[in-house]
């Protein structure tokens, strides 16, 4: 007997019962490893300190409460400073990215020049590049330009090291902007400019949010390793670094600390959430007879 | 006025020469059709005169002006995709409006000739809906609306029927060739659909591999293909070609042995023409069941029957081609049974080794 078949359902969607259980058997495991560190730092976020360090260990909160939440912010006075920083650079890093990246992979896309494969084989090899193999080099540009404990400091190479990838990513998409209509825009009179703008562009939106999203959660996470090298002001500290302020001299304020980074990955989950609503596919539908 | 001159135009890319040396006349008002085969340069020919590619060399002459080196804006021509090349993002009325805002019209102009055009084609009532929701047809319409807009001396269509099914191709071709005659502007085609050629052209040109094969009126093409390429390619089925011997050129015609039969066919012949092989051609709405001037025995192996008309296939001894005769509706013929056809000598055509037609003297009209 086969489960979850109605007669509409077409022949190549039906599954016998087990199967159906095997494969959900196949889903809640893989989400149990990929969510068992989000569910346990929430649980630990609700115990009181006390309860943390018992035998034997408890996965369930006993009298579990939002305190946490509460308390952070007294532990750490500065927090709401750093999640803005965080915020603050990964914004700025973004920006700066589209801004480049979004007419730099229009021309990978559209024309054909000399040194183009080169220039992007390139940036692939720069992204194959991590951040921290570069830190020294990096320091000392950092130092010459005198951008050490600054904000730029932080946004400068965050941003850097996202473009390449940026730039393969939104190319492809651009890529499958149909040629016809910059010939038809050039046709009808169009600057190469005035097509970009109006045509090209609107068209390619949902790629660039794709891009901006990507980019985002690029800066918001990748700006700890920056943070830690090129600046030592407090006050520009991004929320990694500032969730160090919960490791005290004798003991780690756990339950604090899982709190604060609920806390502190939310504006990036609602600038995401923001964006997604943007993402409508589709939308070179009846531009050309494919 | 729309008049268009070419002037041994090239084009080639990289070493392969696509365009050989192409020099025609487009009168005001004309509509053009290009067609051959693909492959054949006629979609280059058109980009060129279009703005979109660089010619190799040879002049395109609009209007008395060179405009080799304008941009498509500045040549007074428009364009319509065989993709339709819509603005996906905008309505039918910013989509037809697009070339009216690029060079900055006034709101109130913009309006005018957006809901002019419309009104032409139809599309009054879909201005407001974007490309994704209307049909192919209706596509291909604010496609020819963008083009209309900017009232062009000269429209040039790449093909613009080909990706629509075959009862809307059927209409769109009446609507077109209405639009012509509405407009009266100049309008070049191109189109591997000899139906379309015949249906809408004032004059054809036939295109072979870069060459101009034959430039004509549709029946003239019909009636005297200057050579065997374009008897070959105008006409459908194809036309039969057979071999044959030269035997006597008088005043009336070239006398040919054809199977042992004498036939007079009434072509222009001169001199050399006597005891040379030549390649008779006739057409399979010519040939009729049992005996007349001219009589082969065939052997169809394929027999299709389309209500209308009875078309057989039969194999010819040492020859690759097929011999083809199309029969009315109400005949029918038995496959893999000897048949016994016939043609007039008059409905023949002669070419001589080179390919090249011997005129027919008769009267096509």
């Amino acid at each position: 007997m086969a489960m979850f078949r109605n007669d509409n359902t077409p022949m190549i969607d039906r599954y016998r019962w087990w199967e159906i259980a095997l494969i959900y058997c196949g889903i809640f495991a893989f989400l149990f490893f990929l969510l068992s560190p989000f569910i346990e730092g929430f649980l630990v976020s609700l115990k009181p300190l006390s309860q943390l360090f018992s035998s034997p260990y408890r996965f369930w909160p006993e009298n579990g409460s939002f305190a946490a939440y509460f308390s952070m912010w007294e532990t750490v006075p500065g927090f709401a400073r750093y999640i803005f920083n965080s915020f603050l650079i990964s914004t700025v890093a973004t920006v700066i990215v589209l801004l480049l990246v979004v007419p730099a992979s229009y021309a990978f896309a559209r024309f054909r020049f000399r040194g183009m494969g080169l220039v992007l084989a390139a940036f692939l090899a720069v992204s194959m590049f991590s951040g921290a193999v570069l830190l020294i080099p990096l320091f000392r540009l950092m130092r010459t330009l005198g951008l050490l404990n600054t904000y730029w400091a932080m946004i400068v190479p965050g941003a850097a090291f996202l473009i390449p990838s940026a730039i393969w990513l939104l190319r492809t998409y651009m890529m499958r902007i149909p040629p016809e209509l910059n010939e038809a825009a050039y046709m009808d009179g169009a600057s190469q400019f005035y097509t970009f703008r109006r045509v090209i562009l609107p068209i390619a939106r949902p790629g660039i949010i794709v891009v901006a999203i990507v980019t985002f959660i690029g800066a918001y996470s990748q700006q700890f390793i920056f943070a830690l090298t090129f600046n030592s002001k407090t006050e520009y500290m991004p929320l990694p670094i500032g969730l160090y302020a919960f490791f005290g001299k004798q003991d780690v304020v756990w339950n604090e600390l899982m709190a604060a980074s609920f806390v502190g990955i939310l504006p990036a989950l609602v600038i995401i959430f923001f964006l997604q609503r943007y993402l409508v596919g589709g939308l070179t539908a009846g531009a050309v007879k494919q | 006025m729309g008049q268009l001159t070419l002037k041994n135009i090239v084009k080639k890319f990289g070493t392969i020469e696509v365009v050989k040396s192409v020099s025609l006349e487009v009168e005001d008002g004309e509509f053009m059709v290009f067609v051959g085969p693909s492959g054949c340069g006629k979609s280059t020919l058109l980009r060129m005169i279009a703005g979109l590619e660089h010619t190799s060399g040879g002049d395109i002459v609009i209007d008395g002006k060179r405009v080799n080196d304008l941009a498509p804006v500045k040549r007074g021509i428009a364009m319509v995709f065989q993709s339709y090349a819509l603005y996906p993002h905008m309505s039918v009325y910013e989509n037809i409006a697009f070339p009216l805002r690029v060079e900055r019209a006034p709101e109130a102009t913009i309006r005018d000739k957006v809901e002019e055009a419309a009104k032409i084609l139809h599309l009054d009532q879909r201005l407001e809906q974007k490309p994704g929701m209307l049909s192919g047809g209706q596509r291909q319409r604010v496609a020819i609306g963008r083009a209309i807009v900017r009232d062009p001396e000269i429209f040039l269509f790449d093909e613009p029927l080909s990706n629509l099914d075959a009862a809307l191709r059927a209409d769109m071709r009446i609507e077109l060739t209405r639009l012509h005659k509405q407009l009266g502007a100049t309008m070049i085609y191109v189109t591997h659909d000899q139906v379309e050629a015949m249906t809408m052209a004032d004059r054809i040109v036939v295109l072979n591999a870069g060459y101009i094969a034959q430039v004509g009126a549709p029946l003239e093409l019909y009636h005297k293909p200057q050579n065997t390429f374009v008897a070959g390619f105008i006409g459908n089925p194809r036309m039969n070609m057979l071999p044959v011997t030269g035997t006597k050129v008088s005043a009336e015609g070239v006398e040919v042995d054809f199977q042992g039969q004498r036939l007079l066919i009434p072509v222009a012949g001169h001199k050399a023409v006597e005891g040379a092989p030549l390649t008779l051609g006739i057409r399979p709405e010519h040939i009729q069941i049992g005996r007349g001037e001219a009589n082969m025995t065939v052997t169809p192996n394929v027999v299709e029957q389309l209500g209308a008309q009875t078309i057989g296939y039969a194999p010819l001894p040492d020859r690759e081609e097929t011999f083809c005769f199309v029969l009315p509706g109400t005949q029918t013929a038995a496959d893999d049974k000897p048949v016994e056809v016939s043609f007039r000598a008059a409905d023949c055509h002669l070419f001589d080794a080179d390919g090249q037609a011997l005129e027919r003297t008769g009267s096509f009209s």
